[in-house]
């Protein structure tokens, strides 16, 4: 009983926790104007600005967009994924290797959508397998991951024939011009197919979470595992099927990736795991799972976006890490700040 | 009075689990070893069994640190980049000031000692953020370390410029990477190594602090509770383990007599990767840093035979994932069949 009273004593102050859940309502679209309209203010002499004309000509933007596919296609089902409480850091693996083996077929005389469906297996495949050793095997979700991440990394790595980078064409063997089409065209608005592939498996995302049976058992098993459990909810099936979810989002987005480089490299998607992380958490979505949204962490996708691209026309490239470390730990800050007090109480 | 043959029982006659476990991998080792003889040409030779247990000094001394956190149920991913930054702020102070007009050859000039000093300290500070973080704001550790490894790494590579930093440096700084043991071609950094592990094993069983990392390990809220100050135990650990990541650090650079800012990429991985393979569990209070060590001699006989056996470097991350969950099933199933 003296918890409800320690917690009567902390509810005290409620104007300030109306005011802190409006800022944590609204901040983060704030924080993606304020970037955005840094960017397109500052100018640094002789610098370009993002390629061609400014920040915000249509031009960079439909650049940015282009580029943002990836994380755009993979954040969402990320989001889904930490608010059952569960993490994937393979993604980026994941994604690479479906790059390569996508690139490998269709250097191979495979056209699209035969090449787009064995991938697309693939990853459901690489998603069984991570559900299947954390939720069957019950491997602690940051092990089996990372150890999946190096798997998949390294299979990536095996595909590619030896003296070669990646699944490129050569002289003899030239990569099809068409695998362009798909991530790099402009079919509407300037914007290639993949963008709007993207944004339909968002809305289908955000439709998963607030309206179906999935996102409500999401946040029940993030919340409390065990009570959602005694209550009857099959855990280890909904998040089985999370992280097949994720799996086939990162595939997606390795198709992507491949199609927008028109090559196959095992190390693009390096680093991923971590972009997912700090759109996530700006995003709002609680570390312990139980709370957040898909469509804040893609606002928090298109944040990062923003940062790394529009730093890399302002400062040189060795920066770049120090700099995306420096917005994990903001988004660290932030997220404590806004979240987490309240969950704690 | 009816548990006292029990007890009897587990005390005289059965030993704990984490001797068993330990006992178990050496017997892996063995086997693997004894199938690496067979396979690979000359394995057996003496000079390659002293390089299977010396090779690996570096992932070793990280291990230590690692192994302590993982034993509380934390992880530690900023190591790699700890590793890389040390090294090259230990170049940084100790390059000349002002000898040329190259800024990657211009340094701060400070003497050998001094430098090492600021180095560790860094080191340390690293330590510090990720234990504010995760002991006083309760941060998951894999999300905090991996921003502070981007961080650590990042600012190595800014003050390297991406690159690395070699000229202009003191004889003295190429001294103790590269000193051996006299008579011998064993380097002192393996003798460092020895000596740390010694020293984490004292720690580790025969003192108070050892003793409240496996209570912390195995029941947090028990802990504290019980009256362990949880948050001070771990900003003492993730330092501890950032200084023993910073001294890897500063041996890498002496041998190599350069500051690389892509030193160390993936050794966060490799740490873990020997923890678990010497019977660390992740979910937390149980494990050993002797086991760790096995880990390590597992790992370096896995990789080496690999490379004997000709095999593409590519194979080393499959077969280390393959690896790892092998053990990690491995050790599950003796457990259980011990239990059951």
């Amino acid at each position: 009983m003296s918890s409800t009273r320690q917690e009567s004593l902390r509810k005290a102050p409620d104007r300030s926790e109306a005011l802190r859940a409006y800022v944590k309502q609204f901040y983060i679209y704030v924080v993606l104007l304020l970037i955005v309209s840094v960017f397109s203010v500052v100018k640094l002499g002789q610098v370009p600005m993002f390629g061609r004309g400014h920040f915000l000509s249509p031009d960079s933007i439909i650049n940015l967009l282009r580029a943002a596919v990836p994380i755009m296609t993979l954040s969402g089902a990320f989001t889904l994924l930490m608010i059952s409480g569960y993490i994937d850091l393979s993604v980026g693996s994941a994604m690479s290797l479906s790059a390569v083996v996508f690139a490998w077929m269709v250097l191979n005389g495979f056209s699209f959508l035969p090449a787009l469906a064995v991938t697309l297996l693939m990853g459901i495949v690489m998603g069984f397998l991570n559900g299947h050793l954390v939720m069957k095997l019950r491997i602690t979700p940051v092990i089996a991951t990372l150890v999946t991440l190096n798997l998949f990394k390294g299979i990536a790595l095996l595909i590619v024939p030896d003296g070669l980078s990646a699944i490129k064409g050569s002289a003899t063997s030239p990569m099809p011009a068409w695998i362009n089409d798909y991530a790099r065209q402009g079919v509407f608005l300037g914007l290639p197919w993949a963008f709007y592939v993207a944004i339909a498996v968002i809305l289908i995302l955000i439709v998963v979470q607030r309206k179906t049976i999935l996102g409500k058992y999401a946040v029940a098993i993030g919340g409390n595992r065990t009570a959602a459990e005694l209550s009857g909810i099959d855990a280890m099936k909904y998040v089985w099927l999370l992280y097949v979810i994720v799996g086939l989002c990162a595939a997606l987005a390795g198709v992507a990736r491949a199609s927008y480089m028109s090559l196959g490299d095992p190390l693009s998607g390096d680093g991923m795991e971590t972009d997912c992380i700090i759109a996530v958490l700006l995003g709002g979505t609680a570390f312990s799972g139980g709370e957040g949204s898909v469509a804040k962490s893609i606002v928090g996708a298109l944040i990062i976006m923003c940062v790394t691209t529009g730093l890399m026309t302002v400062i040189p490239a060795f920066w770049q890490t120090v700099a995306k470390g420096s917005v994990l730990v903001i988004a660290v800050v932030l997220n404590h700040l806004l979240v987490r007090g309240r969950v704690k109480a | 009075m009816e548990t006292n043959p029990v007890q009897k029982g587990l005390a005289g006659m059965r030993m704990s689990n984490e001797s068993f476990i330990t006992l178990f991998m050496i017997g892996v080792l063995i086997a693997l070893f004894g199938a690496a003889c067979v396979v690979v040409p000359n394995f057996y030779l003496p000079q390659n069994m002293i390089n299977l247990l010396t090779n690996n000094w570096y992932i070793i001394i990280v291990g230590i640190g690692v192994t302590f956190l993982l034993i509380t149920g934390n992880f530690d991913m900023s190591v790699g980049g700890v590793i890389a930054l040390t090294g090259v702020l230990s170049v940084y102070f100790c390059q000349g000031a002002n000898v040329s007009r190259n800024e990657l050859a211009n340094g701060l000039g400070l003497p050998y000692g001094v430098a090492i000093a600021l180095a560790l300290l860094g080191a340390m500070s690293v330590g510090a953020i990720n234990a504010f973080f995760i002991a006083r704001l309760k941060v998951p550790s894999i999300i905090v370390t991996l921003g502070t490894m981007m961080l650590a790494r990042g600012t190595a590579q800014v003050i390297t410029r991406g690159a690395q930093r070699n000229t202009s440096l003191p004889d003295v700084f190429g001294v103790v990477g590269n000193m051996t043991i006299q008579g011998t071609s064993i380097k002192v950094s393996v003798l460092i190594m020895v000596a740390l592990v010694a020293a984490a094993f004292v720690l580790e069983k025969l003192t108070v602090f050892g003793r409240r990392t496996y209570l912390i390990g195995a029941n947090p809220e028990a802990a504290r509770l019980s009256g362990i100050k949880v948050a001070r135990h771990l900003t003492w650990l993730y330092i501890l383990s950032a200084l023993l990541a910073g001294i890897t650090g500063i041996l890498l650079a002496s041998e190599f007599k350069a500051g690389v800012s892509s030193r160390a990429t993936g050794y966060e991985f490799d740490a873990l990767v020997i923890s678990l393979l010497g019977g660390v569990s992740i979910s937390g209070g149980f494990g050993s840093v002797l086991g760790m060590f096995v880990g390590a001699v597992i790992l370096s006989v896995m990789t080496s035979s690999a490379t004997g056996l000709l095999l593409s470097p590519d194979w080393q991350f499959t077969l280390k994932g393959v690896v790892t969950f092998l053990a990690i099933l491995a050790q599950r199933y003796a457990l259980d069949r011990r239990k059951g």
